[in-house]
């Protein structure tokens, strides 16, 4: 494709591009991708129309700064699509965009050989990098950093295709509600094997057996009410003597524990065999606790319930407390927008999941509206600009990089199966359920003595900064449309729209400013890049000039916080 | 570590020996700063013989090590008692190995048939066991715990919570400090002149190396990694302006913290990588583990302590698998050989390395495991049994109190999760006195030992 007519497209003539869109949907799936190069295959489907409204940015900074906190990263025609929709229009657009799954690609890779974990990672980085359903597969990403499951566990390493089906949870309910996740996410037998709920048995006395206590201290700790109890606003509540007050005490953990017995593969002929990869588990009645159980809050689950009813009490019960919605509001700020949001921002959040305005409580489309939407994210960089961001995960400094300038190899894969090993991170593939980071992290230096938390900074050690880094050098400078010598399998980076900016190093600056920094570039680094830019010969037409630039931006520290 | 805006050039950013605070609120330079703390801080240690080289190496087991099973007493009526609790978690009597501690409390004990290499290394003197240490913020009886009231560590059986007070050495303190930053605040000022920080992780973020001036340095198992495309003749210009974005004085905190470190890291690995390239290699074969691999580079780091003009190291290795809730049988034996084996190897690269008697290693983690079983494995419980690993160990003993395994018994505080007898602050300080602490700085590092009886287990010599 012509990259000089999507520019038009993105710049000049975004809106008329659209009446042309609505009009035409099958058409206006390739205008919209607006990369749909070599090989990609992607987006053949028909897209909704989107219906605009009234919050439109203040300007193309405006738009590409939400879209970082939105999307995988910024390109030119989704700040073209936010420029002439509306905020709220393009998230409402978002929510009934088709879904980008896994498991359907893992299956397909099975059905013509073998397959493995780096598969399931190949999925996700073109759902990430491709998919339509921007909104719902950075939520998506987020939660897999809350309801914790790693290939790096043993039991987990050899099923992809059951991992694949687990985010696909994720997916599917990211813009759901918080319930039903909970519950998709508790009945998966992935989740049950890697949380260990999967064959838990009520107690055998005899034996000094007791049912398995992982997955009910786990699912209170981190997946829903945290350790202390919260005001709305995300501060903690304190006695009298001005200590935290615990949610949850062993007791209760013992309660839970019994409440999660009888679970098992789905359609298993014996107790916990044949293995279903990724269907939901069934209750097996033989092996369930069914004595009396005190949940939180005095909640008494009579003697003689069916597993099913247990665990709809239990999991109702845990929903409903109080803490769920700022305990978890607060992180998927941190996901989204900042590391240390205000408690007035965390209590805006936690209303909304209390209530989205029609009675529902967890609706997580209007959570994630309600973060995005917030004066906190919209103006956050200005009213607060020294403490205001968050580092980039460093997945997500590759996958905006592959947006902004169009990657693709030409097979149409994306095979980088192992991002681990230079970012400390991979989808599905932390240490431990603690996911990668915690969101009490505090850097040591002057973010620790300020009392600002940090996550990300928890995997930004001195080597990984530096192979990250590296990676960013090779992505940037080796693999891009000017080396002649890429395999198929390669993901390249195209700058043809680049190139046509770069007579004039300012303007090329500015433009990546806009695709790679929100227009945050300070004064001085433009000066800097243009500066670096102007002293890089234009003889081989601008292909050194361009990724020159893109690089410095890339690694500098303005570059890797999005702020 | 990236407070200095003020044109303090990138010594300052590093980590060991510097006093961040001491720079922002005096406002000195870093060189003189240096001086007035070297001063004080040597003469302290002069008076206190603490010359000569020592390291301390952290063996994290991420997870809750079930250690009961490592080591199980043998004597008819305590097996009787374990094999009652344990059930089917039990590694049978016959297959244990059994030691012969100097000590004898009158009961028999065995090793996990997966660690000859640890039994070896104890009948040689240099492995020594403390049994049933914990989180603690004073001693306490069941009666204590259950009456309530009393002070207990909190959020007992967490994961993040235990490991946390497990690397802060002080349970109930929320402040963001681990025991081994705190003893290098204190003892920073030993590696006089060096570039590279006391406290080196290979196992990345940590809160055990954090101190309130100390910023540990991480290091992977290849050592430290150089920057490609820059920093060479054909790309002076890219490295320039990489450089001058990297110093630039940033306005946003997260933005200078993204700085300081990668600074730091090109700083360091100047200096690392040369050392490491001059060093001797070592002859010793490390186990091609995860664990073998950070202990092979601490090794190595060790070997090039002059180069580097450092006389202590606090080092930070680990190893995760350990919580074990379902198919523990399977899983143990290895997690034991592998832990058995890397110790035996990195011993024997001290002894090659001539400095056996100046390098403990010891184990911490997150807690012990529950004695009883949830059918397949073991849930969260609280003390544990450690390692302390070298040749300034008084081996071949066990310290601490042996717990009794008695369900509902005296240790008990319900499902087999034993109450600690000795507290980890105990363990550490112990520690942090070879390292070369004085008695008011232990007193400081460790502000609640003084509750217990004694802030030496013996162990040391």
């Amino acid at each position: 494709m012509d990259r000089q007519s999507i520019h038009g497209s993105a710049h000049g003539e975004a809106r008329s591009r659209w009446k042309i869109c609505r009009s035409t949907a099958a058409f206006a799936v390739a205008g919209l991708a607006g990369c749909s190069g070599g090989g990609s295959g992607s987006g053949d489907v028909p897209l909704p129309p989107i219906t605009a409204t009234s919050d439109v940015p203040e300007s193309d900074a405006d738009a590409s700064r939400f879209l970082m906190q939105s999307t995988f990263g910024p390109r030119r025609s989704d700040i073209a699509l936010v420029n002439a929709n509306g905020f709220t229009g393009w998230l409402e657009w978002q929510q009934i965009v088709p879904i980008s799954l896994a498991r359907p690609a893992l299956e397909a890779q099975a059905a013509t050989g073998d397959v493995y974990q780096q598969h399931r990672v190949y999925a996700w980085w073109r759902n990430s990098v491709r998919g339509h359903d921007q909104l719902r597969q950075r939520m998506a990403f987020a939660l897999s950093q809350i309801f914790v499951v790693s290939d790096v566990a043993g039991t987990l390493g050899g099923d992809p295709v059951g991992m694949a089906e687990y985010y696909d949870i994720l997916v599917r309910n990211g813009l759901g509600n918080y319930r039903q996740l909970l519950e998709e996410v508790t009945l998966s037998p992935i989740m049950g094997r890697y949380l260990s709920m999967l064959g838990n048995e009520k107690a055998d006395p005899i034996h000094n057996i007791r049912p398995d206590e992982n997955y009910a201290r786990e699912v209170m700790q981190l997946f829903t009410i945290g350790l202390f109890e919260l005001n709305q606003d995300g501060t903690r509540q304190l006695d009298g003597d001005d200590v935290p007050i615990t949610t949850y005490d062993q007791t209760d953990i013992e309660n839970f524990a019994r409440v999660f017995t009888g679970w098992t593969f789905a359609d298993a002929t014996n107790w916990n065999w044949p293995q279903s990869n990724y269907r939901p588990m069934e209750p097996w009645l033989t092996y369930h606790d069914t004595d009396e159980k005190t949940l939180l809050n005095g909640l008494v689950l009579p003697s003689n319930q069916t597993p099913a009813e247990d665990l709809e009490a239990a999991l109702a019960n845990l929903f409903l407390h109080p803490n769920v919605g700022p305990f978890i509001g607060r992180q998927l700020i941190q996901r989204l927008v900042t590391s240390n949001p205000s408690p007035e921002y965390i209590g805006r959040v936690a209303a909304v999941f209390a209530d989205d305005g029609t009675g529902e409580r967890g609706d997580l489309f209007e959570v994630a509206k309600a973060i995005l939407l917030d004066e906190e994210a919209r103006h956050g960089h200005t009213d607060d600009p020294v403490n205001f961001g968050k580092l980039k995960e460093p997945l997500l400094r590759q996958t905006a990089l592959w947006r902004a300038f169009d990657a693709y190899s030409t097979i149409g894969t994306y095979q980088d199966g192992w991002p681990d090993g230079p970012w400390g991170q991979a989808p599905l593939r932390s240490g431990s359920v603690f996911n990668f980071y915690s969101p009490f992290y505090r850097p040591p230096g002057e973010m620790l003595d300020n009392g600002l938390y940090g996550p990300e900074f928890q995997i930004t050690t001195h080597t990984l900064i530096t192979s990250g880094t590296n990676r960013l050098h090779d992505l940037v400078l080796w693999l891009n449309d000017s080396n002649t010598g890429i395999d198929g399998d390669d993901v390249v980076i195209h700058t043809a729209y680049e190139r046509g900016l770069a007579t004039d190093p300012a303007a090329l600056v500015d433009h990546l400013d806009l695709l790679m920094m929100g227009g945050q570039m300070s004064d001085w680094m433009r000066d800097v890049v243009i500066d670096h830019a102007t002293h890089v010969s234009m003889a081989d037409g601008g292909y050194d000039r361009v990724t020159e630039a893109i690089y410095l931006i890339a690694t500098s520290p303005e570059g890797a916080v999005q702020r | 570590m990236s407070g200095s805006k003020n044109g303090a050039d990138h010594m300052s950013r590093i980590g060991n020996g510097i006093s961040r605070r001491g720079i922002l609120q005096l406002g000195v330079g870093a060189a003189g700063l240096y001086a007035m703390r070297d001063l004080a801080m040597v003469s302290s240690y002069a008076a206190q013989g603490g010359g000569g080289y020592r390291a301390l190496v952290c063996v994290f087991l991420y997870g809750g090590n079930d250690s009961f099973n490592m080591l199980v007493p043998t004597s008819t009526a305590r097996y009787a008692e374990y094999l009652a609790a344990r059930q089917n978690l039990a590694v049978p009597v016959e297959d244990l190995l059994p030691i012969m501690p100097t000590t004898n409390d009158g009961i028999a004990y065995g090793i996990h048939p997966s660690c000859p290499e640890l039994r070896t290394l104890f009948d040689a003197g240099n492995l020594a066991i403390v049994r049933n240490v914990g989180t603690l913020v004073a001693p306490l009886t069941k009666a204590q715990y259950q009456a309530g009231g009393a002070a207990v560590p909190p959020q007992l059986f967490s994961h993040s919570d235990q490991q946390f007070q497990w690397q802060t050495g002080v349970s109930g303190s929320v402040e963001n400090v681990g025991w081994g930053g705190r003893v290098a605040d204190v003892a920073g000022s030993l590696n006089v002149g060096s570039q590279v920080a006391m406290n080196l992780s290979l196992s990345g973020s940590n809160t055990f190396q954090v101190g309130h001036d100390t910023l540990p340095y991480n290091l992977g198992t290849n050592g430290a990694i150089k920057l490609s495309g820059l920093f060479q003749n054909w790309n002076q210009d890219r490295t320039a302006a990489f450089e001058t974005l990297l110093d630039a004085p940033h306005s946003n905190r997260l933005v200078r913290q993204f700085a300081g470190i990668q600074r730091q890291a090109i700083d360091v690995q100047g200096v690392v990588t040369s050392a490491l390239a001059s060093a001797q290699p070592l002859a010793t074969v490390f186990p091609d583990t995860g664990l073998g691999r950070q202990l092979r580079m601490v090794a190595r780091m060790i070997a090039i302590r002059s180069t580097l003009s450092t006389s202590r190291q606090v080092f930070f290795v680990s190893r995760g698998g350990f919580d074990t809730h379902d198919d523990q049988e399977q899983d143990q034996p290895g997690l034991y050989a592998d832990i058995s084996r890397c110790l035996a190897a990195f011993q024997a690269a001290m002894v090659e390395l001539g400095v056996a008697d100046s390098v403990t290693a010891f184990t911490g983690s997150d807690f012990g495991r529950t004695l009883t079983s949830n059918g397949d494995g073991s849930d969260h419980g609280w003390g544990s049994h450690h390692l302390v690993l070298g040749g300034g160990v008084r081996g071949g003993d066990l310290y601490g109190t042996m717990p009794s395994f008695q369900m509902g018994g005296p240790d008990d505080v319900g499902g087999g999760r034993l109450l600690p007898t000795t507290s980890v602050d105990q363990y550490s300080a112990t520690l942090a006195r070879w390292y070369g602490l004085t008695e008011p700085q232990i007193a400081s590092v460790f502000p609640n030992v003084g509750n217990f009886a004694t802030s030496d287990l013996g162990l040391m010599l």
